[in-house]
């Protein structure tokens, strides 16, 4: 293009600012060539500084949604990005969550919920793409009630028809464990306490493990599992610096918080290891107890299999759980959970071979809270018809009589 | 046939020690020691009986209880107000320990007989496809319509059995001692009964509600009687693997440990709620046909079994 100060066309240098209609027009006073024109310029200083036009902005799309679902996208995407997900992942979210404000049962929710619903979008993302989040995480990021949390996570999936695959323990180990404080050198923490992350992480794992083999797992909060597993970990791998540090310290210290059932999780642990360890030829002759079977875990976890079907009996039959180890079957398989007929073995059996196996059986089945074994109808229930006469008396005894009524008129009982 | 069965006891019951006792009248005394000292002969004509919706029907010995369920769940089909409803659990080492026992012929007295011992012989792994375990039903939910407008204040003040918060719940709350329920009486004349244990005394304690409401002076009726809900629980007696379950069956399972400690399992057809716990109880729930739970659990204990067996 030709320079500022002349004229494309004749050459002149007389250029004057003129207006025609409402447009600025750069035009040449000799010839009467128009230059340059109002806004339409595509000068240097602006092409300098053009910006991308996301798409959402260029087309009308923002405006031909309702103000609340723009907000409740933004507030999956935020959540997104606060918990570092891919970015497919908010793609999905934000899918879910269009999806489900659509559907006559969450449009008209209030405010409180359709939050929820965007946390429960981004939850359900993620655990479809098996990435480890629990509840507990979501709710505390939204402020949430856990209980108003759960009803609009199962009506989602209920409306949606959502399948989501169960919590894989795995993976929710690794990220607990990556919020875990102990691994590099710090001023609070005493030197013998910080841990290579990658033992801790491996020896944990086998933890769970066992713990899932052993029914301690099933229809039980996951993260107190991990807590308590993470912290036995810890302790066997330097048993002599860290046996008198507690649970609630090692939480303190690792910076992460102590959910309640931890300390009950960490007991059955340990009845567990107790009950292998008295099956290891070298360490029956040690009198075992909470604490020094610590520093054994490791030799414990190695030759896992064999105590575990050596400790417990994993077959039974009608008779006493005999010390006879089960079928061949190896403790790994998930299904391999022990069945004692509770026919066979009358309820006092499980605890009459204190020192011998026990059943592999929930906690729940192992301890039983005394149930309240209703009554089996009687023979006179079971006559009923449905059509049986009414007595009168039967049912005037459930009347008010006149002075009864009378003294709670008086007591002004009734406005 | 009927007035048999109305003098007859409650059959189903299990003979655990535990549970109550059975009166059982002088002709199945008979039966019973003629059961313990000399098998009589299998009965080879069934054809009164209906099998019809059993899996595989053979003679043999061990189908034997098979047909005595079958017996009396097509009496429970027959009609609604059935006289033998099966309550408890059904020991199934128990039912089967009788190889030679014989189930006396069905024409015997014109009853359903009596059930084998509980006492366990020798443990027959069961070839059958039943599992020999009953729901115990826990709850039922009714409502009716008593077709008039009611005071709510008036029932409130005049009966001794009745709470009435409006501030938290625009229903009077009544209950009566037997059958042992409570119902939910709106203004509008509908009703709610829950917390019987089985259709007919549901509908029994909705009548004694009706029948008081109508003593207070007004003039109810009694329509439109529908049983909304029932609920049903019994024990698999295994642990059972939940992670596993969902898994196979994720489709219908939701097992979420965070919320709750049991799976949920929406089965399709029928089409019922069931909770599935670690410890082998299971709670049938969304039913409004006592068969649909009944048939739930056939069709799910299978499924369970195959995880303790795996």
């Amino acid at each position: 293009m030709a320079a500022r100060g002349r004229c494309p066309g004749c050459g002149s240098a007389a250029l004057v600012e003129d207006a025609h209609y409402a447009q600025q027009q750069l035009v040449c006073a000799a010839c009467g060539c128009v230059l340059a024109e109002g806004l339409l310029t595509t000068t240097y200083a602006e092409e300098e500084h053009l910006r991308e036009v996301a798409y959402s902005q260029s087309t009308g799309q923002k405006e031909q949604l309702s103000r609340s679902l723009q907000r409740g996208i933004r507030r999956v995407q935020d959540l997104c990005k606060v918990l570092q997900l891919p970015t497919v992942f908010e793609e999905t979210a934000v899918s879910y969550f269009q999806r489900a404000l659509q559907h006559p049962s969450f449009h008209l929710v209030s405010l409180e919920k359709k939050e929820l619903l965007g946390g429960c979008c981004v939850f359900v993302t993620c655990r479809q793409h098996n990435w480890p989040l629990t509840m507990g995480t979501i709710c505390s990021l939204l402020y949430a009630k856990q209980e108003l949390f759960a009803s609009v996570y199962l009506s989602l999936q209920k409306e949606l028809e959502l399948s989501v695959p169960a919590l894989s323990l795995a993976d929710l180990v690794k990220t607990h464990l990556n919020s875990f404080r102990l691994f590099q050198p710090a001023a609070d923490i005493p030197a013998p306490f910080v841990e290579d992350k990658e033992k801790m992480v491996a020896r944990t794992m086998q933890i769970v493990e066992l713990a899932s083999e052993t029914w301690l797992v099933t229809g039980r909060h996951p993260v107190p599992i991990v807590t308590a597993a993470a912290f036995l970990s810890w302790q066997s791998l330097q048993p002599a610096a860290r046996l008198t540090c507690t649970l609630a310290r090692f939480c303190k210290l690792a910076g992460v918080d102590l959910p309640p059932p931890a300390h009950l999780r960490l007991k059955e642990l340990l009845d567990i290891l107790l009950r292998m360890a008295s099956q290891l030829a070298w360490l029956r002759v040690f009198n075992m107890d909470k604490k020094t079977v610590v520093k054994h875990i490791g030799d414990l976890l190695q030759h896992r299999i064999f105590l575990l079907k050596n400790a417990f009996c994993v077959e039974a039959g009608e008779e006493q759980c005999a010390a006879a180890p089960g079928e061949g079957s190896p403790g790994s398989p998930p299904t391999a959970g022990g069945v004692a007929q509770e026919e066979g073995c009358p309820s006092e059996g499980k605890r009459q071979h204190e020192g011998g196996p026990r059943p592999l059986l929930p906690p729940c089945l192992i301890n039983p809270r005394k149930r309240l074994r209703t009554a089996a109808p009687s023979a006179s229930d079971s006559a009923i018809t449905g059509d049986e006469p009414i007595s009168d008396s039967e049912i005037e005894q459930y009347l008010r009589g006149p002075e009864e009524i009378q003294a709670f008129r008086k007591a002004k009982a009734w406005p | 046939f009927k007035d048999d069965l109305s003098t007859s006891p409650q059959l189903f019951t299990p003979m655990s020690p535990y549970d109550v006792d059975l009166p059982i009248p002088p002709t199945e005394d008979v039966l019973f020691g003629s059961q313990f000292h000399q098998p009589k002969e299998l009965p080879t004509d069934f054809s009164s009986v209906d099998l019809s919706f059993l899996p595989d029907i053979t003679q043999d010995n061990k189908e034997q209880n098979l047909s005595e369920d079958g017996h009396e769940m097509q009496k429970e089909a027959d009609g609604s107000i059935s006289r033998n409803e099966p309550s408890g659990v059904f020991m199934d080492e128990s039912s089967l320990s009788y190889p030679d026992a014989t189930k006396p012929s069905p024409e015997a007295s014109g009853v359903c007989p009596p059930l084998t011992p509980m006492t366990p012989m020798t443990p027959v792994t069961p070839a059958s496809e039943s599992s020999g375990i009953v729901p115990q039903l826990q709850n039922i939910v009714s409502t009716v319509n008593l077709a008039c407008k009611l005071d709510l204040k008036n029932i409130a003040l005049h009966a001794r059995n009745a709470e009435y918060n409006p501030k938290r719940f625009a229903a009077v709350i009544m209950r009566i001692r037997e059958p042992r329920t409570t119902a939910l009486i709106f203004s509008s004349g509908k009703m709610v009964c829950t917390g019987a244990k089985s259709e007919e005394q549901s509908r029994l304690a909705a009548r004694k509600y009706a029948r008081v409401v109508q003593k207070l002076g007004f003039p109810a009726k009694f329509l439109d009687f529908k049983i909304q809900n029932m609920v049903g629980s019994c024990d698999v007696r295994f642990p059972i693997r939940l992670e596993g379950l969902v898994l196979t069956h994720q489709q219908f399972s939701s097992y979420e440990p965070e919320l709750f400690p049991g799976l949920i399992y929406r089965m399709v057809k029928p089409r019922i709620v069931l909770l599935i716990f670690v410890s082998g109880k299971v709670v049938l729930t969304g039913a409004k046909e006592r068969s649909e739970i009944y048939e739930a659990f056939e069709n799910i204990y299978p499924i369970l079994k195959g995880f303790k067996k795996a």
